[in-house]
């Protein structure tokens, strides 16, 4: 294969390691880096398409499994008698659904894509896990109308399961729907569980546990192919170009929604991916997902003329009244 | 002078076009708030509202958020023209004053026939402590508000545990100003209130209804009525 390996992307780059503070991978610098925010722009992981096969010939892809393995006590446990959305007749249950692993469920945070893409005559059989891209700005967390999810200064956003009432706006607002909603648990069920709430909401939370320790997440670790690296953003950014550049390919990740600590590197292009997964159905996509957050920051921008304006108003109209004009 | 008895019709001038603008501008942009606000759940698609012709759109968090912070920009504009046009002019006739609540539940007891009322000066004492009732839980809202519109932008670093004890206040102070209009309002099933409602339309209240229930204030307007004869 015509590929780079990481080793061999970090060799090459001393250069680009020193600009980006001396960010040699290595736990103890990773560990630096967690504790002090201002030490670069998180942690971030990438996809490498060119050796990702989704694990074939395993039962499950390993990502999928160690992701499993990880989480299962964390996984919702709701109650027996689930109400409904009242007044629709419905509510989201998938605990019936727990060894569902080709899609995204509240029990499963990562799976794996398969699409046939065609280029010059060739046909690129790709696997691509997905799961959060963990936003630079993330839409979930900063529309979430009770304020309970974080992005970390490691990078990842988290769902504070605690105070989650599970209306999944984080879902709909997100460009690829990643966060899944279970019915039947969490602080809903102790406020008006029939009038307001649907749950919690569940997503990959980059393993927060790990890699603020300056450890690598469940996934990277297990896969077979070397396919996920794990490191400073702004190393892993470099990395993802050196490589797309290197096989004449494609960086994902990198713009969308605003920006991502997920890159994903493939030899064929993402619009025609895109394509594929769209025709397929088969969840999230790969467009040129827009940050619904940067329409509204424009007005908010206009917001300081309102005080001006109303300052400036005031000022004539109390001038014209104390001349003794309405 | 804006305030003054109109002897040929009656009427006594309450406000000017000012205030009454102001008060408008303040209720339609609250208004479109609290819809916005509650449209930021995802209240209108599970409640059918999107069904309801002219309001598919209403599930629509986007459209909800550009409401809400235009309606915002409308509110802050309002609300430094207010103060600043009334510190300008010393104008603080409504800023609650010693004894209010006492004199509020005298004002209350005498709306449903128990004791005689007392006099009262431009506004009733309950009229000056719901204006600070109101008026503070915009200023928390808007404070909050600021807030929350800064830390959506990116490269913004805003305090996770900062930010939900401000989304939290937010919204109770959301609450707060919803019982606070829905009082105000309630105000007017008391027969006795309601000459008050002409008044922000208009800006003129009777005059028989200031020498009867503004005793105070139409003392003051009568000496002021003096001092202009005399200049």
């Amino acid at each position: 294969m015509d590929n780079i390996s990481r080793r061999d992307f970090l060799k090459r780059t001393a250069v680009a390691a020193a600009i980006t503070g001396g960010a040699v991978i290595g736990a103890g610098q990773r560990k630096t880096l967690a504790e002090n925010p201002a030490a670069g722009e998180g942690l971030a992981t990438l996809y490498d398409l060119t050796r990702c096969d989704g694990c074939k010939g395993l039962a499950e892809p390993q990502c999928v499994a160690a992701c499993k393995l990880k989480n299962q006590d964390r996984y919702p446990e709701p109650i027996e008698d689930i109400p409904d959305y009242w007044p629709q007749k419905k509510h989201e249950d998938w605990s019936g659904k727990r060894d569902l692993t080709n899609r995204l469920t509240p029990y499963n945070w990562t799976f794996v894509q398969e699409v046939s893409v065609q280029k010059n005559g060739r046909t690129y059989n790709l696997s691509i896990p997905r799961r959060c891209m963990h936003c630079d700005n993330p839409p979930c967390a900063k529309m979430c109308p009770f304020g309970v999810m974080e992005k970390t200064k490691e990078g990842s956003v988290l769902i504070d399961h605690n105070f989650c009432m599970g209306g999944a706006k984080c879902k709909e607002v997100c460009p690829w729907g990643i966060p899944q909603r279970q019915a039947g648990v969490g602080i809903y069920l102790k406020v008006a569980p029939k009038l307001a709430g649907g749950g919690v909401m569940y997503k990959c939370d980059f393993c927060q546990d790990l890699i603020s320790q300056g450890k690598e997440p469940a996934c990277v670790s297990s896969c077979p192919k070397g396919a996920i690296s794990f490191g400073p953003k702004a190393e892993m950014k470099a990395f993802a170009r050196s490589l797309a550049e290197t096989i004449q390919g494609y960086v994902y990740g990198d713009k969308e929604n605003g920006g991502t600590s997920t890159f994903y590197v493939s030899p064929v292009s993402f619009k025609d991916i895109d394509s594929k997964l769209k025709e397929q159905g088969n969840g999230p996509r790969m467009h040129d997902a827009q940050n619904p957050l940067e329409t509204l920051n424009g007005m908010g921008k206009a917001m300081l003329v309102a005080p001006v304006a109303g300052l400036v108003a005031a000022g004539i109209a109390s001038y014209k009244t104390m001349k003794g004009e309405e | 002078m804006a305030e003054r008895i109109i002897e040929k019709e009656k009427k006594v001038k309450r406000h000017s076009l000012s205030v009454i603008i102001v008060h408008w501008t303040v209720a339609l942009s609250t208004f479109l708030l609290f819809f916005s606000g509650f449209g930021q759940m995802p209240i209108y698609r599970r409640y059918g509202l999107v069904n309801v012709p002219g309001f598919a759109w209403a599930d629509n968090f986007v459209i909800n958020s550009q409401i809400h912070y235009a309606a915002a920009l409308v509110l802050i504009a309002a609300v430094v023209y207010h103060i600043v046009f009334h510190v300008s002019l010393k104008q603080f006739d409504i800023m609650p004053r010693k004894g209010d609540v006492k004199e509020s539940l005298l004002i209350i007891k005498a709306m449903l026939g128990m004791g005689k009322e007392p006099p009262s000066d431009k506004y009733l004492a309950e009229q000056r402590l719901a204006y600070l009732f109101i008026a503070l839980n915009l200023l928390v809202l808007i404070i909050t508000g600021i807030i929350k519109v800064y830390k959506n932008f990116s490269l913004v670093d805003v305090n996770y545990t900062f930010v939900t004890w401000v989304t939290a206040l937010h919204n109770i102070a959301t609450f707060l100003l919803l019982f606070g209009i829905a009082a105000h309002l309630a105000a007017f099933i008391f027969k006795a209130n309601r000459p008050l409602i002409r008044g922000m339309f208009t800006g003129k209240v009777d005059l028989e209804y200031v020498k009867h229930r503004h005793s105070i204030w139409y003392e003051k307007l009568l000496q002021t009525k003096k001092q202009d004869k005399s200049m």
